[in-house]
């Protein structure tokens, strides 16, 4: 019994005969037929739960009665399970109950997902293997919130205190950002894998490399594959290349990383690129390993103009678009803008390049590293900051590989619902719910180091793999993100006022984003983990939590969620941006949010919604360079609206019912959903809300280079 | 004015035995764990960045600032000077 089972009545039934002198088949899980025996019930309560014998046989007894009397005519696995479970709560054994819960779907659940897509996850296409994928996630989160965190964390979760995020892969950490330098040096050489390779003699072996390298690490994280400065590590092995060869090379790394929908569940990698123009200072001295994994003799320094050959031919591919036109969804295209980017020659007309094709298509995220910083960004926002320890690294740069653990979110709007309008009472509440954060990290942290402590025969065997002296993922440089949504209706119920609506109100956002800050620093001192706060993507998270509101707290929450609540369209603003319809112009909401973001280490970003708007790129470089000079803003992305044709597969801009070109009404719009391009037809109602809300630029950045007076004053 | 410091930090404290920051109207925040206010307030002036390398920061009263303890005490003698 302890294994899953089905029991059916077997045999001729005489009419006038009784239930009890039918035989009893059972089904069982290995796909056997077998004598109903009510001992594997005892059998199994002693090997799942802590009952001694005589109490699981006298719970054995009384389910085997219950069977007979019953006049079901098909048993079924669950139910058989759920008659134990019954017997147990009745006879007063919960924690027993809880140890012999049989994890699953209900038969409606099954069909509903099969027939219905997945929004969730935008992310994440309609079909078998996305439905494996969806089935295999339900039963890892009810196993995640029953046997991973403590049921004080698990409910906080379940309630919408707090969100832990990707329940579905408890099994695997949050996501990582690494080196091409690891694959040039140690080949493709996986763990369990039927053929090892070993390094790349050919810059098309070595993209081949990444790719596939991509894909087994997206099996062993649950979010985004980060690669740094993969322009740079690319230079040595197109020395001598015909410009073609290039264009061609940029060409398939973005059509392979963007048609990887073969992939998990049809789930495309969710892929960032680290891109610079310059040599980042932390490597210009560094040797440069070449083909077949040997050192050419230079350092990177002296690869600068193959690198930033290769960096134009990528986004030529960009600005092109995919065969209809449309922008690329992944990988995302992360241009690092330095000091040293305005020191090197070219940085003005590239500069006027990329902001070409974020005007355009969109797809160009500005990532900002002031001073002595330097990050490897991936996700919707994520950054690892390098600290002098992993610019240590840098010189042998196959060793930075980082990742964050988990992601666990607030939900600051709950916290002033419950704190009525006190203070006091706000920020403890807010302290405790970071200590309850910091105890789901601790909890999935001991997980995770039980699984890779069966190393290299364990299930994250990839992860254990030790080619350079220490294992792939280094448990001691990890992060625990801690998040946070809705910070701008936190302040509305509070103080009644938004952020963007007063000065008093905007500088109580930054004291709650401090105190978060200062909480995260404390528990990283208590617990020795290095606890950091992000800016929460919240894709799915901002409409979880209004919908929970809506349910728990109103009609506080009514007049508190944004969208619209008799649609269902409800959200909380994403982490601590301005509300996304605030009558806020680009430049005050790049400076102003921009305000946030040193308090927030693993990233922040800026999102300005360009809509239709198609700006000059010029107006749109000044931007850029004033950002820089002006703000503390991390990183910015400038996001049009496009509608695709399925009939003709021409692609135009803005969100339109019908084709502007064949009239056609078989259209999709697409825009970014949160840091990413995806169709809108598979977005949650939340973002739906959302969408409808977004105030875009309008007009703001001007088509005339000599005008944009608005651009021009960042 | 708002002179931002922390404890234990040198710098900070020449200043502060040096000047007097309550005749010249300076506030002084001292940046520490159980001081959100304080960093809120740098980071209102988007000074956090800054305040990881250089501590003191005096912040004038047009949002401007001054690092450096020499460079803040001679500026506050002088504004002393003006006064006397």
């Amino acid at each position: 019994m302890g294994e899953v089972m089905e029991l059916n009545r077997g045999g001729p039934v005489p009419r006038d005969s009784d239930a009890t002198d039918r035989v009893l088949f059972v089904r069982t899980s290995d796909m056997e037929i077998v004598n109903w025996d009510r001992s594997r019930i005892v059998e199994a309560l002693v090997r799942e739960t802590f009952l001694d014998r005589d109490t699981a046989e006298r719970v054995a007894e009384a389910v085997d009665q219950m069977i007979h009397r019953s006049r079901i005519q098909v048993l079924t696995a669950p139910l058989i399970r759920e008659l134990v479970d019954a017997k147990l709560i009745e006879m007063g054994l919960e924690s027993a109950r809880r140890m012999h819960t049989r994890l699953g779907m209900p038969l409606y659940d099954v069909e509903e997902l099969l027939v219905a897509p997945n929004k969730e996850n935008a992310n994440v296409p309609h079909g078998p293997e996305a439905t494996n994928l969806t089935l295999a996630e339900n039963i890892k989160k009810e196993y995640a919130l029953l046997a991973v965190f403590s049921q004080e964390v698990a409910d906080a979760h379940m309630r919408g205190d707090l969100h832990l995020h990707d329940l579905g892969f408890i099994d695997r950490p949050y996501c990582s950002g690494q080196s091409l330098e690891y694959l040039k040096k140690f080949g493709l050489n996986l763990p369990n894998s039927l053929a090892n390779a070993r390094p790349a003699k050919h810059p098309e072996v070595l993209l081949a490399h990444m790719v596939k390298f991509s894909a087994a690490l997206q099996s062993n994280f649950a979010g985004a594959i980060g690669w740094d400065a993969v322009n740079l590590f690319f230079a040595p092995y197109l020395e001598g290349l015909p410009d073609r060869d290039v264009e061609q090379l940029a060409q398939m790394l973005i059509f392979e990383y963007s048609q990887q929908a073969v992939a998990r569940g049809g789930q495309a990698i969710f892929s960032d690129i680290n891109l610079y123009w310059e040599v980042p200072k932390h490597f210009q001295d560094v040797p440069a390993i070449g083909p077949g994994g040997e050192y050419t003799g230079k350092t990177y320094g002296d690869y600068e103009k193959e690198a930033q050959r290769f960096l134009w031919k990528l986004f030529d591919v960009y600005a092109e678009g995919d065969a209809s036109g449309r922008p690329f969804f992944f990988p995302k295209p992360l241009v690092h803008i330095t000091e040293k980017f305005f020191q090197t020659e070219g940085h003005e007309r590239f500069l006027h390049r990329i902001c070409e094709v974020a005007a355009e298509k969109g797809n160009t995220y500005f990532v900002f590293d002031r001073g002595d910083t330097a990050k490897i960004s991936e996700c919707c926002r994520l950054a690892f900051k390098l600290e002098k320890s992993d610019l240590e690294d840098a010189k042998q740069p196959w060793r930075m590989r980082y990742s964050a653990l988990q992601n666990v979110t607030l939900n600051l709007p709950r916290i002033a619902y419950r704190a009525g309008g006190d203070d006091t009472r706000l920020f403890q509440q807010l302290t405790e719910m970071m200590e309850l954060a910091a105890q789901a990290h601790l909890q999935k942290k001991a997980f995770i180091e039980r699984l890779l402590s069966q190393g290299e025969r364990g299930p994250l065997s990839l992860l254990t793999m030790n080619r350079d002296g220490q294992p792939y993922l280094r448990m001691h440089r990890v992060s625990y993100l801690l998040g946070m949504v809705g910070l701008n209706e936190m302040i509305k119920i509070h103080t009644g006022q938004e952020l963007h609506d007063s000065e008093d109100a905007f500088r109580f956002g930054l004291k709650v984003i401090a105190h978060m800050k200062l909480t995260a620093d404390k528990l990283a001192r208590k617990h020795d983990m290095h606890f950091v706060l992000e800016q929460t993507p919240a894709e799915s998270t901002a409409y979880r939590f209004a919908k929970l509101d809506l349910k728990y707290y109103s009609p506080a929450a009514g007049s508190a969620v944004r969208g619209d609540v008799s649609r269902g369209e409800v959200y909380y603003t994403n982490s601590t941006q301005l509300h996304v319809g605030s009558p806020t112009n680009p430049v005050d909401r790049v400076r102003l949010e921009g305000l946030f973001h040193p308090l927030i280490e693993a990233g922040a970003i800026t999102h300005l919604w360009l809509g239709e708007e198609r700006p000059h790129p010029e107006s749109l470089a000044r931007f850029v360079v004033k950002i820089f000079r002006n703000t503390h803003n991390d990183q910015v992305a400038f996001s049009p609206e496009f509608t695709t044709c399925v009939a003709c597969a021409r692609t135009s801009r803005g969100l339109s019912e019908t084709c502007p070109h064949c009239g056609s009404d078989d259209v999709e719009g697409i825009t970014r959903i949160t840091g990413y391009f995806t169709k809108i037809s598979s977005w949650n109602k939340g973002k739906i809300g959302e969408l409808h809300d977004r105030q875009r630029t309008a007009g703001y950045f001007s088509d005339a280079p000599s005008a944009g007076a608005g651009a021009a004053e960042a | 004015m708002t002179l931002f410091t922390k404890v234990g930090c040198e710098k900070c404290e020449y200043v502060k035995e040096r000047v007097d920051l309550a005749a010249l109207g300076v506030a002084v925040e001292e940046l520490g764990p159980e001081n959100p206010d304080a960093l809120a307030h740098l980071a209102w002036h988007g000074l956090v960045n800054v305040a990881e390398r250089n501590l003191p920061i005096l912040v004038l009263e047009d949002s401007n600032y001054l690092t450096g303890a020499v460079r803040i005490r001679k500026y506050l003698e002088g504004l002393e000077g003006q006064a006397a």
